[in-house]
């Protein structure tokens, strides 16, 4: 029993630092209706970076995010602003095909510039745990969780109280009504874009003190975050929270039960099935999903 | 106030508005008749912004606005209520009128102006936690007609306020409408409904196939044989 | 007159293609011609669903069915490939209509989204059955001489198959073209109100491009099994290779047009093998750098491809050749 409580807990803290990565990806295609193919690599990216300021710096992991995160919001803006906005007007597979583009770009950039091996970080507390109860847990994974809900709940603070949180929420159902209000619907994509990939990056920071980075790590974020996103429905936050924590017990139990080979094929199956029965998510909005191809 | 001299627009090769002019005075009540697709919503759209047009040009209190995004128009004091109402629904009702004071001139005022549209509508005040998806289609035409009363405007285009309404509280939105205006906001409005319609206008213009066939004071449009035929039905 | 000239002129080129392995001893020129040749097919096979607007990044997983049912029939049975194909033609329609139960309800971006996910199903149960694929390392086909298991000395006869595929190939995507078939596809594609008052059901002309497409892949996908001797997930499955690129080709020739998969392909295959060959030895990745960079830049510059960038002349062009050119 206690066995499965000890999966249970992983596999709920894993989930915490998905749904964070998964956020990023909803928030981005909400508003700005792109569907980010390379979000994983905006994953890899900041872990890259936290791994070279430990490196170069000795910077701490959890230090560095004070570098890491405004420079993977910037990282976002451009990205949105000088190779995304431009052909905002094309159709969504084109758009996609652009993000395409991005992530083989960015995924083999990194291996010219760092190699192929794995990097890790070594912090004192990579490896510490507590115990409770006989539970075994493991302190920088926890500390991910909780910093990954608290920044959850953050994000949904500032979407349903700020003025620009508001807009955002409005653009998200409207864009073009949106813009009938005055408010400057590109400026806002930049930002959406931006805290996408600041989502993003603290996830990947997060994940450093236990685990490495190698260019190729981005293509089963991507497919991590899209799997919850569309189980947790788009542009629900909520829904992809508990998607989130869904997924990432799925991943725990399938990896303790399941030939290790085939657990990611579990993903994807969950990804076909909910697409196939319910493509709006077990949370997600109808309104203006038909845009993009669900109908 | 607002002057729309020989506008050409398409949607591709389909033409809708042809040599379109128009113009609303500052202080008075104009009124846009016209069939299905007559291109009424369109001429909205184009002075909005949302809609460029290949030839004419638009001018607002004397200054061209050909070009100008729709984000940027409701700045210059042109607020547009849209055909269907096109309320943030998962929005609440206080969510959807602050965001009609989002460009920079309303922007700071918001909260007194939100004061005055809940004096024109209690009933939003009522409703005012609740989400616009929620309410009824009558509150819905008056959340949106707040919204854009909220953005400060000086010209106000209201687009098809009575479509799904019922013929008392159609009735009752005109007397809100006449209201507005009493409080100085020039208005431009665009229905089918053609009898309240001509209670309320100053002016009159009938558009059919994107162009304009008639117009004058609405005394004398109501007079006329042809819109008595085919508009008033007698 | 203009049907006379094309003629020749298709004659004289045909003429010269049947020519060069006469000419060119080289195995690396015949190489390039003969991967350009089952480009052609492939590109050809995926447009034949991009005429209904449904962009596929899967079409890796019907070539690696072709390729695994003809292969394994082989190996393991000892049945000749050219009786596996009904095989290969088989699994593949079956694969087909699994992929068609998402694109019922899908369309665009979350369409192709669902082919990944197919692609990725299948690459991951590949990997993992290693008693029928021998998991990531993969099986070879023996070397067994003779035309009945299309396993030859020289590189002459795939040279001349892959020719053969390629025409085959082009043929049937023209034909579904200008067919009630392509004319249904294009009215699916633009959501045309009037098509579906009229009748037409969309998900049906959909499903059966989709099914030819996948067929037509999977027997691209035979051949080049035993054209490469080598089965192995990673290059099968891949992703860059056999999902993107067909897609990529497409675009960059002008996708949804009978001609533009095909110009794609002669464009960017041998420009893919040099880049392979002279970038991505001085350095691994460069050459996926620069497809990435192409990607991105077509999709910004010239979304028609590069048959629209010849316009007028690709007009005058394509009347020429007979393409009336009226496509989405
Ligand atoms: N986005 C669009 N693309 C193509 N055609 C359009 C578009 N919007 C409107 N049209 C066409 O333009 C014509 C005029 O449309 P418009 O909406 O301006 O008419 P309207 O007078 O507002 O009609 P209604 O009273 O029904 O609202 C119609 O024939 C319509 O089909
Ligand atoms: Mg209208």
């Amino acid at each position: 029993m206690d066995f499965y409580i000890q999966v249970l807990i992983s596999g709920l803290l894993l989930g915490g630092i998905y749904a964070l990565i998964s956020i990023g990806l909803n928030l981005i295609f909400g508003v700005v209706r792109i569907l980010n193919f390379a979000h994983g690599e905006l994953v890899m990216l900041a872990m890259y970076g936290t791994f070279w300021l430990y490196k170069l710096y000795d910077l701490d992991p959890y230090l560095s995010l004070v570098v890491v995160l405004p420079a993977m919001f910037l990282f976002g803006v451009v990205l949105q602003r000088f190779i995304l906005q431009p052909v905002l007007t094309t159709s969504g597979v084109m758009k996609m095909f652009t993000t395409v583009g991005i992530s083989i770009l960015m995924q083999n950039l990194a291996l010219i510039l760092w190699k192929g091996d794995f990097r890790a970080v070594q912090t004192f507390y990579s490896m510490s745990t507590i115990k409770f109860s006989g539970l075994i847990i493991s302190i920088p994974r926890l500390v991910a969780f909780g910093a990954a809900l608290l920044s959850i709940i953050l994000l949904y603070l500032f979407l349903k109280y700020t003025y620009v949180g508001k807009a955002l929420r409005a653009i998200v159902e409207d864009h073009a009504t949106a813009r009938l209000m005055g408010i400057t619907v590109e400026r806002h994509y930049l930002l959406a874009f931006g805290l996408g990939a600041l989502f993003s990056a603290l996830g990947g920071t997060l994940m450093m003190p236990f685990s490495s980075v190698y260019p190729t790590i981005g293509g089963p974020f991507t497919a991590l975050a899209f799997v919850i996103v569309v189980l947790g429905g788009l542009g629900s936050m909520g829904g992809t929270f508990l998607a989130g924590l869904f997924i990432g017990v799925i991943e725990a139990f399938a990896g303790t039960f399941v030939s290790p080979g085939l657990k990611e094929a579990i993903y994807f199956v969950i990804f076909l099935l909910v697409l196939m029965v319910r493509p709006q998510g077990l949370f997600g909005m109808g309104r203006g999903t038909e845009e993009i191809g669900l109908k | 106030m607002l002057n729309l001299k020989g506008i050409d627009c398409f949607y591709g090769d389909f033409q809708v508005l042809r040599d379109l002019s128009l113009k609303v005075e500052a202080g008075q009540i104009v009124a846009l008749l016209g069939p299905n697709a007559a291109g009424k919503s369109s001429t909205l759209a184009a002075i909005s912004g949302a809609l460029p047009y290949t030839k004419g040009e638009i001018n607002f209190c004397e200054k061209p606005i050909k070009g100008i995004k729709p984000e940027k128009v409701v700045d210059l004091g042109i607020a547009l209520v849209p055909e269907g109402r096109k309320l943030f629904q998962t929005l609440t009702v206080r969510e959807n009128l602050e965001l009609g004071a989002y460009s920079r001139h309303a922007r700071e005022k918001r909260g007194k102006t939100l004061q005055q549209v809940y004096e024109l509508f209690p009933v939003l005040k009522d409703r005012s936690s609740q989400t616009a998806g929620s309410l009824s289609g009558g509150e819905q035409q008056m959340c949106a007609i707040g919204r854009g009363l909220m953005a400060q405007p000086r010209l106000l285009m209201i687009d098809e306020m009575s479509l799904g309404l019922s013929p008392i509280l159609a009735k009752q939105m005109f007397t809100m409408v006449q209201e507005i205006a009493a409080i100085g906001i020039t208005i431009f409005l665009v229905e089918q409904q053609v009898h309240h319609t001509m209670r309320v206008a100053d002016y009159t213009y009938i558009i059919e196939k994107g162009h304009i066939t008639m117009s004058g004071p609405t005394k004398e449009i109501a007079a006329n044989e042809h819109v008595k035929k085919t508009y008033l039905g007698m | 007159m203009k049907k006379y000239t094309l003629w020749i002129a298709g004659g004289l080129g045909a003429l010269l293609l049947l020519l060069v392995p006469l000419y060119f001893k080289s195995t690396f020129v015949l190489h390039i011609y003969t991967l350009t040749f089952f480009y052609i097919g492939l590109t050809a096979a995926w447009n034949i669903m991009a005429y209904g607007g449904n962009l596929s990044l899967g079409h890796a997983s019907f070539f690696a069915i072709g390729a695994y049912v003809g292969a394994l029939l082989y190996v393991k049975l000892g049945i000749s490939p050219w009786i596996g194909l009904t095989g290969a033609v088989a699994a593949s329609f079956v694969g087909g209509m699994i992929l068609s139960m998402p694109l019922i309800r899908l369309r665009g971006p979350f369409f192709t989204l669902a082919t990944i996910a197919f692609t990725e199903v299948l690459r991951l149960i590949a990997i993992d059955w290693r008693d029928l694929t021998h998991g990531s390392a993969g099986l070879n086909i023996p070397f067994d001489l003779g035309w009945l298991n299309l396993t030859f000395k020289s590189g002459a006869p795939f040279y001349y198959i892959a020719l053969a595929l390629a025409v085959g190939s082009v043929w049937l995507s023209r034909w579904v073209r200008y067919s009630a078939l392509g004319y249904h596809l294009r009215a699916a594609a633009s959501d045309d109100q009037a098509a579906e008052a009229l009748g037409v059901d969309f998900n049906l002309v959909q499903i059966t491009a989709l099914l030819i497409s996948a067929t037509l892949t999977a027997v691209l996908g035979l051949f080049y099994a035993f054209y490469s001797y080598v089965l192995e997930p990673a290059t099968l499955f891949s992703f860059e290779l056999f999902s993107l690129q067909p897609a990529l080709n497409a675009i960059i020739g002008g996708m949804g047009t009978v001609w533009g998969p095909v110009i794609g392909a002669v464009f960017m295959t041998p420009l893919g093998e040099f880049l392979r060959f002279y970038l991505g030895t001085i350095q691994q990745g460069l050459n996926y750098v620069v497809y990435g960079i192409i990607l991105i830049m077509t999709v910004r510059f010239f979304p028609g491809g590069i048959l629209s960038l010849l316009t007028p002349l690709g007009v005058r062009f394509k009347r020429w050749i007979g393409d009336t050119g009226d496509n989405q």
